[in-house]
C-alpha cells in the first residue's frame, strides 16, 4: 500500500516535471503565453507528487511497513517516534524525497509569487530551469536511488533502526531539513539567472527579482551549518564541533561562494557592473549544491575505485557537468550583453571591498575544494594514499579568516565610488578603539598568543564597524534602523564575528586529557575539579544506557554514558556537557571497566566560549530575518548611478512599486 | 560627511590612531612573548594524536575517533611523549609504519606539495587579476552624462509613464518586483 502510494507520488511528480518541461519549453519557443501559463499545474502536480511520496514513506515508517527496503533497512518498531519520523532524512533515498519535496514547494512558491508574471519569458524560463532540475531528482527516485524498493520480510522481522548516531540528538529532526531548504533554495536564484542569459535580459531585473530568495536559501543554508556543528559536538563525544571533513565541506562551499554573491550583487546593483562574475557565482553556488551532493553521496571519498559501483554518483557528476557546461555556454554565448560600460574608480571605496571580499570568499572556497579532493587526485593520479585534514584546513584558512575579519571592520564605513583617508581616520577611530580594548581586555583575562589575540582586536574593530552602522542607523530611523537589508547585514556580521571570536579562542586554547577514576575518586583539570560518583543503568526500548555520574564544580551530577544497541551490537557514547558563558566541560565515556570496582576512562575536554558558538548563529539567523524584512529604501528602478545633481527634482512616474 | 573639515596638524589630526597603533602593538608583544605556560605532556599527546588519522575509520583523527585502534594509538603517543621523543618523530613513526597517509597534513614535497602550493598560487592570480582591472579602469576616461544622454533618460520616463505595458521594455529588466 505504502509502497503503491510512494511509487505513485515518484511517476506523478516526474510525468508532471517532465510534460511541464516539455509544455513550459514548447509555448516559450513558440511564443505561446497560454502554454507557458501551464506551469502552474505543473508545478502544483510536482509538488503534490513530492508530497504523496513524502506522506507514503512517513506512513510506512510510522507503521513499520517492512515490505518498503527502506523502511527494513533503516527503521525498527523500537525506534522512538520523533527519531522515527525523522529517518526519513537519515538514509541516502529517503533524503532524495526530502530533497525533492522542498524542490517541489519552493517550485509552488516561485509560481504563486510570479503569478501575474508567468508569462514572462523570464519567469517562464525559470520556471522551465526549475521544472529540469525536478526532473532529474525525481528521475533519481525512479531510477538509481528508489526509496520504494520492494521487500518482503519474514515471519517477526524487525529492522535494524537508524545509524545509533542518528537517534541521539533532537537536533537530528531539525538540522538536515535547514540545510536542505538552503541548499535547494538555491535552486530558485540559480534558474533566475538561466533565464536571464537564455532571454538576454541580463540587466538587473532578475537580480531583484530573486534577492530575498538567494537572502533565504542563504540564511537556511546558515542555520542547518551550525546546527550540523551543534550536532556533532553534542553527539560525537570527541568535545570538537568542526572537523573540516567531507561532509561539512561540502556545506561550507557553497555557503563561501553564496556569502561571495551577496556581498558583489550589490556592486551589480548599484553600478550595473561584475555582471558575468555574480551569474557565474550564483552557477557555482548551485553547481557546489550538486557536487557537494556527490561527494558525500556516491561513496567516492572512501575510493575511487567505489566510484563505478555506485550510479547515483555517476547521475549526480554527470548533472554537475551538464550545469556547468551549459552555463558556461550560456555565459559565452551572452558575453556581448554581459559586459558593461561601468568602471570602479577607486580600490578604497565599498565597490573596491566586495572585489577584495570576493577575492578572499573564492579562495577561501578553492582551499576547502582543493583540500577535500585532494586525496581523490593524488589516488586517482598514482594509487598514493594521502590525507587532507584539520591541521592543513586550520592552517590555510586562518590568514583567510583573519583578513576578512580586518575588511569587516573597514568595509561597512566605505563610502561607494572613493573614500579618502581623512574620511577612514574619521568613521574608524571608534571602531578601531573597541578592537584594542578588546585585546587589552583578551590579554589581561589572560590570553596569550599572536594569532588569537589579534583575531579578538580584529574581531572588535569589525564588531565597532558594525556597531556604528546600527548606531547611526537607528539614531536616524529609531527602530526601523534594524531592519532592512543593509542593518540586517550588520547584525549578521556580528554573529559571524561572535562565531570567528568564539572559534579563535576554542580552537586555540583548548585543553583534552583523559582520566581514569574510581568511585569517590576526583581529578583536577584546567581548573575545574570532576569528582566521579557512581554508574547508573537505564533501560530503553531501543538502548541500555551506562551512565556514569560525574560532578563538575560541585554541580550535577553529569551524566555521559555508554549506549548498547539492541539491535548490531554497537556501542555509541553520548557525551555529556556543561556549558556556561565562559567555558564548556564536555565529558565523553571511553570505556567502563566491568568487575574493577567501577573504575572507568573518561576524556575531559574544556574550552573557552563554545556556547558564544551557538549564540552567534542566532544571531546571523536573526540578522538574516531582518534583512528579508523590506526596510526603506530606494525604489529599485530609479537610476542609482545617476549623478547626484540629478537625483532630486522629479517623482519618478509611472512606477508603481 | 563630503565636506569634511579639515583642520590642525598632521600630529593632532593623527595622533589617535598613533595611541591606537601603539598600544595595539604592545598587547600583541604582550601576547606573543608574554608568559605562555609550556605545554604539558597531555597538551602534547592531543596535538599529536589530532594530526593523525584513525587508521579504521574514514576521515577521523585518533583525538576524534574513540576506536580501539585509536585508543591504542593515543595510549602509545602518550608513552613516546613520556619518553622524551619530539612530536616529529612520533609523526614519522605512524608514517613509517602506515604510510604517509596515516598524517593528516599532508608533506610539503613530490605531489603533495601542490596542496600547499596551489592555493597561494591561485590568490597572487586573484590578486594580480584585480590589481589590473583596477589598472584598466584607472586609465578608462570616465563617461560623463551628456545632455543629451539626460535628454534620452527624461523622454524614455515621459514615454513609460504613458505605457505601462510590460513588453515594451527596452533595456530587459523586467517589471517590477
Amino acid at each position: 500500500m505504502n509502497l503503491a502510494l510512494g511509487r505513485a507520488g515518484v511517476t506523478l511528480g516526474l510525468a508532471a516535471a517532465v510534460l511541464g518541461v516539455i509544455t513550459v519549453g514548447y509555448g516559450l519557443i513558440r511564443k505561446r503565453p497560454d502554454l507557458v501559463r501551464l506551469s502552474r499545474w505543473y508545478a502544483a502536480l510536482v509538488f503534490f507528487g513530492g508530497f504523496v511520496a513524502a506522506c507514503a514513506m512517513e506512513s510506512a515508517l510510522i507503521t513499520r511497513d517492512f515490505t518498503v527496503k527502506y523502511v527494513a533497512e533503516n527503521g525498527s518498531t523500537k525506534t522512538p517516534a520523533l527519531y522515527n519520523f525523522a529517518t526519513m532524512w537519515g538514509a541516502l533515498e529517503g533524503s532524495i524525497i526530502l530533497w525533492a519535496l522542498i524542490l517541489g514547494g519552493y517550485l509552488v512558491a516561485v509560481v504563486l509569487k510570479f503569478r501575474k508574471r508567468l508569462a514572462d519569458p523570464l519567469v517562464g524560463w525559470a520556471v522551465l530551469t526549475m521544472l529540469v532540475v525536478c526532473v532529474f531528482f525525481f528521475g533519481l527516485m525512479a531510477g538509481p536511488a528508489n526509496p520504494f524498493t520492494g521487500f518482503s520480510p519474514p515471519a517477526g522481522f524487525d529492522g535494524p533502526g537508524p545509524n545509533p548516531l542518528l537517534q541521539n540528538n533532537l537536533l537530528m529532526a531539525f538540522h538536515p531539513p535547514m540545510l536542505y531548504l538552503g541548499y535547494v533554495g538555491f535552486t530558485v536564484p540559480f534558474a533566475f539567472a538561466i533565464a536571464a542569459l537564455i532571454t538576454g535580459r541580463v540587466g538587473e531585473g532578475w537580480l531583484l527579482a530573486t534577492r530575498r530568495w538567494t537572502l533565504i536559501a542563504w540564511g537556511f543554508l546558515t542555520v542547518g551549518i551550525i546546527l550540523g556543528s551543534w550536532w556533532s559536538y553534542e553527539v560525537l563525544g570527541w568535545g570538537g564541533y568542526w572537523a573540516w571533513d567531507p561532509v561539512e565541506n561540502a556545506s561550507l562551499l557553497p555557503w563561501l561562494t553564496g556569502t561571495a554573491y551577496l556581498h558583489s550583487v550589490l556592486v551589480q546593483e548599484r553600478r550595473g557592473m561584475l555582471r558575468v562574475w555574480n551569474i557565474s557565482l550564483l552557477c557555482a553556488t548551485f553547481a557546489l549544491t550538486i557536487l557537494g551532493t556527490w561527494i558525500t553521496r556516491s561513496g567516492v571519498l572512501e575510493s575511487v575505485h567505489a566510484f563505478t559501483t555506485s550510479s547515483i554518483g555517476i547521475a549526480l557528476i554527470s548533472f554537475f557537468a551538464l550545469i556547468v557546461f551549459s552555463t558556461v555556454g550560456l555565459i559565452g554565448w551572452r558575453g556581448d550583453r554581459l559586459r558593461s560600460p561601468g568602471r570602479i574608480d577607486s580600490p578604497l571605496s565599498r565597490e573596491g571591498a566586495f572585489l577584495a571580499n570576493n577575492v578572499l570568499f573564492a579562495a577561501f572556497a578553492f582551499v576547502i575544494l582543493l583540500g577535500t579532493l585532494f586525496p581523490l587526485a593524488v589516488e586517482a593520479l598514482n594509487n598514493d594514499r594521502v590525507s587532507v585534514g584539520v591541521p592543513y584546513f586550520n592552517r590555510m584558512t586562518m590568514p583567510i579568516g583573519l583578513t576578512l575579519l580586518f575588511l569587516m571592520a573597514i568595509a561597512p564605513v566605505l563610502p561607494w565610488r572613493k573614500a579618502s583617508a581623512e574620511l577612514l581616520r574619521h568613521r574608524l577611530i571608534w571602531p578601531a578603539w573597541i578592537g584594542v580594548g578588546s585585546m587589552v581586555f583578551s590579554v589581561v583575562v589572560g590570553a596569550r598568543g599572536f594569532i588569537p589575540v589579534l583575531a579578538f582586536g580584529l574581531g572588535g574593530f569589525a564588531a565597532g564597524s558594525a556597531g556604528r552602522q546600527i548606531a547611526l542607523a537607528t539614531r536616524r530611523q529609531g527602530w526601523r534602523g534594524f531592519v532592512g537589508r543593509a542593518n540586517g547585514g550588520m547584525v549578521v556580521h556580528l554573529g559571524v564575528i561572535i562565531i570567528a571570536m568564539a572559534f579563535a579562542a576554542s580552537s586555540s586554547y583548548v585543553r583534552q586529557a583523559e582520566f581514569t577514576l574510581t568511585p569517590g575518586q576526583s581529578a583536577e583539570f584546567a581548573g575545574h575539579t570532576l569528582v566521579y560518583e557512581g554508574q547508573n543503568r537505564k533501560q530503553e526500548s531501543a538502548k541500555i544506557v551506562d551512565q556514569v555520574l560525574i560532578r563538575i564544580d560541585g554541580t550535577g551530577p553529569w551524566a555521559p554514558s555508554l549506549n548498547k544497541f539492541a539491535n548490531g551490537n554497537q556501542t555509541i557514547g553520548t557525551p555529556s556537557v556543561r556549558s556556561t558563558f565562559k567555558d564548556d566541560v564536555a565529558l565523553s565515556v571511553i570505556d567502563i571497566r566491568d568487575g574493577e570496582n567501577g573504575s572507568v576512562t573518561i576524556r575531559v575536554t574544556v574550552q573557552p566560549l563554545i556556547i558564544w558558538l551557538w549564540i552567534g548563529g542566532g544571531v546571523m539567523a536573526f540578522g538574516t530575518l531582518l534583512a528579508v524584512f523590506p526596510g526603506r529604501r530606494r525604489n529599485p528602478l530609479d537610476a542609482v548611478s545617476a549623478p547626484l545633481a540629478m537625483e532630486s527634482p522629479k517623482e519618478p512616474t509611472g512606477v508603481t512599486p | 560627511m563630503s565636506s569634511l573639515i579639515v583642520k590642525g596638524s598632521p600630529l593632532r589630526r593623527w595622533g589617535p590612531w598613533i595611541a591606537v597603533f601603539v598600544v595595539a602593538v604592545g598587547v600583541l608583544s604582550i601576547a606573543t612573548f608574554g608568559t605562555l605556560s609550556a605545554p604539558t605532556a597531555q597538551d602534547r599527546v592531543s596535538t599529536i594524536s589530532n594530526s593523525v588519522k584513525c587508521p579504521v575509520c574514514s576521515g577521523e583523527s585518533v583525538a576524534a575517533s574513540n576506536a580501539p585502534a585509536s585508543q591504542e594509538i593515543r595510549r602509545q603517543i602518550a608513552e613516546q611523549v613520556q619518553q622524551g621523543q619530539t612530536d616529529e618523530e612520533i609523526r614519522s613513526f605512524y608514517a613509517a609504519k602506515y604510510g604517509q597517509g596515516i598524517l593528516l597534513t599532508p608533506s610539503a614535497s613530490g605531489v603533495n606539495a601542490l596542496v600547499w602550493i596551489l592555493p597561494i598560487v591561485a590568490f597572487a592570480i586573484g590578486i594580480a587579476a584585480l590589481a589590473i582591472v583596477f589598472r584598466r579602469w584607472s586609465t578608462m576616461p570616465a563617461e560623463r552624462a551628456t545632455d543629451e544622454d539626460r535628454e534620452l533618460v527624461a523622454s524614455a520616463l515621459r514615454a513609460e509613464a504613458d505605457d505601462s505595458d510590460i513588453d515594451n521594455d527596452p533595456h530587459g529588466e523586467g517589471a517590477s518586483r
